[in-house]
């Protein structure tokens, strides 16, 4: 690869050349150009980008309603948005951004595109199968944009019987089954990876020489496989009680609506991990590109993906200390819910040792990457306060709920998202973006964010309710702030929106890799052709291999 | 047994063509059974909610739980459990004729297990139909309910119904994946192209086998009482 | 294509034979075991007689799994894949009766 030439070498853009093209090998994207080539695609790369096309869409749609939230929110006495219509705002708020936005957010694009590309193989194990889960995923989150169409949903993105299932009078069922036909398609892309990941594998690719980013994956996998079924049957019992008064979660027959909860949340909070954990694999590979420094601790942070896929199936009940489950059910649940804080740690303490002592660049990935690392910190810490019985009961169901889990779900996942897109964006466009655009970015996203949602932690201390269209006066001043750090935000993603595709046009070519950074997608072409190398990779080094000794340029020696 | 079909000394040549993106014709083996492997763990929990449900059930009611098993219908049941234990041994022989490459006692097998499959689908079937006749199908608003004066033995009536018409829906996709496989099994040359698909397929019809020996005595055994 | 009508060879009738017996021997255990679950439900010999049947049906789904599955031929991960889903199950069960039983 000449790619430290090329970048050293060209400043500013080269002009739109189409011609260049043509003595280059024939990348994905070229390959060919017909509408049924990308619909009926078996390329994992190009799967990829309709899924990151569809989920920017979803994205878009949740933001949105978010913003539609905070809006409302800027007054305390609802007179923006009645009760029954902020309820609906929030609900599709979460129902689209949990389930058709995070959860196959960097899985289906950057696994899909990556996983393949970071293990040497020429495709995912069932390439036709990889198809039907995005058009499974298509056909379920348009259904459920039905009950959006038609009038909305109001039971929040947690379905709660029996609200979903007796009181509400929103469409509420195609929201449901919408969802549960999502669900296959986390599954069978979760399968694909697991097979992919075990039988793919290029020779001399050994466990231990995986980069994070496929362990995460293969972490998530497991989740996606283990408890994705029982949110079905959870959501099917939903579907038959709203449909046909089964009585399981129903109190006026003797049913119980805490089983709900509890089939509920045995996949919703390992979703959580779901969520989480391929960010962390992002994070685990910007970090020591960006540092140009091994990996600190590789193992511990391959161990704790896997440790963190396991314990999270043993705290759920965290989700339901109030609700009335047995007082040993929530010692147990709390208990346990503090180890997670240990695999966590782990990978927080190596990366920053990672850090530490590195040729650090401050390109856009690695702010997207520190921002990351530090609004985890927040919210996993916070997370502790939750995990506590006796402080849970004073701030259970309020902001500070609301404000933790945005700083894991979007100071951590949509910040390595973003820090992801940009770090790969290369290598799935290849054009490079402005970079001082790309700068501006991450700081307006974390300046935002922090407005926005650090005024939370105090509403919800303070103790103001999550999910209520009115709030008490004296609340005014924290919200305005927030909403007002919405504006910010808001203008952070839509930006990168612009330049990122500006730079599909525009931008200029990007050599094989950019970054300098170690992998085996960056051994390929940026694109990378159809069948991803021209030579059969062979993996005879350790991942994360950058040079001990750090030179003054950062620069990797031959 | 449908082994009459087979002759001496013909069989067909048994292997897998290697698709573009593996390496070997073990790796793709290898990823296919896992693949079904790794769909099986997921059926096996989707399953396994609803006999968690079962049994919260049990343990919330269990007076009511007895009073509903009481009224299924135990002997068809029993009968099923024996109609799909006949289908697991067609299916197993047909894998072995597949390995042998006796293609035609192969596909008489294949017909054979979907043959009891479909048994199995129409004494359901009965059953349910028996099962409307007695009035016990509290899901039904207007239809009046046999055991009324317990109101939560709904519950566990209607579980019955959820569990076992979702293991009904995997058998009769089964039956329509197997036919259709049986179709194309039964054409010159596909043992030595895709000898696996009947592996792998037959490892998906064990595992709705082995769901049904759990839903069986869970659903109409272990609540049983006097 | 072989006519159905044609005999088998002594030969393929060996074979034949030898290549079902297991799958027919495990069909004989599995009808063994219902009937045993199947007169236990019928009769009710003894209180808790749910906990035999419940032993018998882990039996039968060992059976099936072990040989019907063939898990005992396969390489290493995948009777770990084959066990693991139940390892799963127990925390789904166990877990979830901290709080029915406890209530």
């Amino acid at each position: 690869m000449t790619a430290g030439s090329i970048d050293a070498g060209l400043s500013g853009r080269d002009p739109h050349t189409p011609e260049s093209t043509l003595d280059r090998p024939r990348d994905y994207l070229h390959a060919q150009s017909t509408l049924r080539s990308w619909f009926l695609t078996t390329d994992h790369k190009r799967i990829a980008i309709l899924y990151l096309t569809s989920i920017t869409l979803f994205f878009i749609i949740g933001a949105v309603a978010a913003g539609v939230v905070r809006l409302a929110l800027v007054v305390p006495n609802g007179a923006i948005l009645n009760n029954d219509n902020y309820n609906k705002a929030f609900t599709l708020h979460g129902v689209v951004m949990v389930w058709f936005f995070l959860i196959p957010s960097i899985p289906a694009t950057f696994g899909n595109f990556l996983i393949p590309l970071m293990i040497g193989a020429k495709d995912l194990a069932f390439p036709k199968l990889n198809l039907t889960s995005w058009y499974i995923f298509m056909a379920g989150a348009l259904f459920t944009m039905i009950s959006v169409v038609l009038g909305g949903i109001d039971t929040g993105w947690t379905f709660y019987a029996p609200l979903s299932t007796a009181f509400s009078n929103t469409w509420v069922l195609p929201a449901l089954i919408g969802v549960t036909i999502v669900g296959f398609s986390s599954i069978l892309t979760g399968l694909n990876f697991v097979v992919t990941i075990h039988t793919m594998r290029a020779p001399g690719m050994t466990w231990f020489r995986l980069p994070i980013f496929v362990w995460t994956h293969y972490a998530t996998s497991l989740i996606f496989l283990l408890a994705t079924p029982v949110i079905t049957v959870a959501l099917i019992l939903l579907v038959a009680e709203r449909a046909f008064h089964v009585g399981v979660f129903d109190p006026a027959y003797g049913g119980d609506p805490v089983l709900f909860q509890h089939l509920f949340w045995f996949y919703s909070h390992p979703a959580v991990y779901i969520m989480v954990l391929p960010g962390m694999g992002v994070i685990s590979e910007i970090v020591p590109a960006f540092a140009q420094k091994k990996l600190f601790g590789y193992k511990f942070v391959a161990y704790a993906a896997i440790g963190l896929a396991s314990v999270t199936f043993f705290v759920w009940g965290h989700h339901m200390f109030v609700n009335g489950q047995s007082d040993l059910a929530s010692l147990v649940f709390s208990g346990l819910s503090f180890a997670v804080a240990v695999p966590s740690a782990v990978k927080v303490y190596n990366w920053t040792a990672t850090i530490h002592k590195g040729s650090l660049r401050l390109d856009t990935p690695m702010l997207y990457a520190m921002g990351y690392i530090g609004l985890f910190v927040l919210g996993g810490l916070t997370g502790l306060f939750l995990a506590t019985l006796a402080i849970n009961q004073h701030i259970h169901a309020t902001y500070f709920v609301v404000a933790h889990f945005h700083y894991i779900m979007v100071g951590g996942t949509v910040l390595a998202f973003l820090g992801g897109l940009h770090f790969w964006w290369p290598k799935f466009t290849g054009r490079m973006y402005n970079e001082s655009w790309g700068r501006v970015s991450a700081l307006l996203i974390f300046i935002g964010f922090n407005v926005t949602f650090f005024p939370q932690f105090i509403l919800g201390y303070l103790g103001m309710p999550r999910r209520y269209a009115t709030y008490p006066a004296e609340f005014q001043l924290l919200n305005v702030l927030s909403s007002a750090g919405a504006t910010i935000l808001a203008a952070g993603y839509i930006f990168p929106m612009l330049y990122l595709v500006y730079s599909i046009w525009w931008g200029r070519r990007a050599p094989g890799n950019p970054w300098q950074a170690k992998g085996l997608e960056w051994e390929t072409t940026s694109p990378p052709p159809t069948l991803n190398f021209i030579t059969p990779p062979k993996v005879p080094n350790q991942p994360y291999d950058y040079p001990i000794k750090v030179t003054e340029t950062g620069g990797t020696p031959a | 047994m449908n082994s009459r079909g087979a002759a001496h000394h013909d069989g067909a040549k048994v292997g897998i063509e290697l698709a573009h993106h593996f390496e070997t014709v073990e790796q793709q083996r290898y990823a296919a059974t896992l693949g079904i492997w790794a769909w099986l763990l997921t059926e096996l929990l989707l399953f396994a909610a609803l006999f968690l449900t079962a049994l919260i059930l049990r343990v919330t009611h269990p007076e009511a739980v007895k009073l509903a098993t009481g009224h299924l219908k135990f002997w068809i049941g029993a009968v099923n459990t024996v109609v799909l234990i006949c289908s697991s041994l067609t299916m197993s022989a047909a894998i072995e004729f597949s390995r042998m490459g006796w293609q035609r006692a192969m596909v008489r097998a294949m017909l054979a297990t979907a043959g009891l499959g479909t048994l199995f689908l129409l004494l359901k079937g009965y059953e349910y139909y028996a099962d409307y006749e007695e009035h016990m199908m509290p899901f039904l608003s207007r239809r009046p309910y046999e055991l009324h004066e317990s109101p939560a033995s709904r519950l566990f009536v209607n579980l019955y119904y959820v569990a076992t018409s979702l293991h009904a829906l995997h058998l009769f996709t089964g039956i329509g994946l197997l036919l259709g496989m049986t179709w194309m099994a039964a054409k010159a040359g596909f043992l030595a192209r895709h000898q696996n698909w009947i592996e792998v397929y037959g490892l998906y019809w064990h595992f709705i086998d082995l769901v049904w020996i759990l839903a069986f005595p869970i659903l109409y055994v272990v609540n049983r009482g006097a | 294509m072989r006519s159905p009508l044609t005999r088998l060879s002594p030969g393929d009738r060996a074979l034949v034979r030898r290549r079902l017996r297991t799958p027919f021997l495990t069909f004989l255990a599995l009808l063994a075991l219902l009937a045993v679950n199947v007169t236990l439900g019928a009769s009710l010999p003894f209180a808790h007689v749910w906990i035999v049947e419940l032993a018998v049906v882990g039996l039968m789904v060992a059976i099936i799994l072990l040989v019907s599955m063939e898990v005992r031929k396969e390489p290493p991960l995948i009777r770990l894949f084959s066990g693991l889903g139940f390892f799963w199950v127990c925390i789904l069960f166990g877990m979830t009766l901290t709080d029915f039983l406890a209530r």
